[in-house]
């Protein structure tokens, strides 16, 4: 299957750029099927989904906490969160419903669970700038329309 | 069928138990596959099922060896420093 070249290379560069890495961020690996590269796209998304269902199913949810109880450089932000959010827009909703405090977890699960969700995290942003540098080079480079 | 989902879904909001033991370790090697998985998925220009496997089993392996590796020479420093 061949991904819809001419339409996206009508599209403004830089808005077809932040659509890619929108969708790489909104689900695992939809940036890559985006741009037409399917198996890459099924990798990342069953990779990272996986990690970080591990990560929740040995810590719970409980370790996706956005606030943090001792203020740091980032205020009240907690620093795991930065990397969990990158995940999936999905993490918000579960840091909605943990935001009540009702998730305790501590020692190790709560270890195990943070560098899972945190690392899975890490992980998609490798993927979300790799893939938006891919769909930069794919579609706007020097002899992209021989590519399509 | 809702029974087996709401004891799915329950599953995740309680942590599981972890012990203090040696077998703790263990949990770096799912880690330690997603990130050879992801960096190779990345990497590679083309991507076929052998070749990728192929490549994402020699980086995970090479992880776990230098892991083991790092461990080993940390005892080793501390059991000197601690002698």
């Amino acid at each position: 299957m061949q991904a819809p070249c001419k339409k996206i290379a009508d599209t403004n560069h830089s808005l077809l750029l932040l659509i890619t890495a929108g969708l790489g961020w909104a689900i695992p690996g939809a940036g890559y099927w985006f741009i037409g590269q399917y198996k890459r796209a099924i990798i990342v998304f069953v990779t990272i989904t996986l990690t970080f269902t591990i990560g929740i199913y040995v810590g719970s949810i409980g370790v996706i906490d956005s606030v943090t109880a001792t203020p740091g450089i980032l205020g009240r932000i907690n620093p795991w969160f930065l990397a969990q959010v990158l995940n999936s827009a999905f993490v918000f909703l579960i840091s909605n419903i943990t935001a009540s405090g009702g998730y305790p977890v501590y020692g190790k699960p709560e270890e195990i669970g943070q560098l899972y969700t945190s690392i899975s995290g890490l992980l998609n942003l490798l993927c979300i700038i790799n893939c938006v540098y891919a769909a930069h080079t794919r579609y706007f480079s020097v002899g992209a329309e021989d590519r399509c | 069928m809702l029974s087996k989902a709401v004891i799915i879904l329950a599953s995740f909001t309680a942590p599981e138990q972890v012990g203090m033991n040696a077998k703790t370790m263990l949990w770096m090697l799912p880690l330690a596959a997603a990130i050879a998985g992801i960096y190779k998925a990345v990497k590679l220009h083309e991507i076929t099922l052998k070749s990728f496997l192929k490549e994402a089993a020699v980086l995970f392996a090479s992880i776990v060896v230098f892991i083991i590796a790092a461990a080993a020479a940390l005892s080793l420093i501390t059991y000197l420093a601690t002698e």
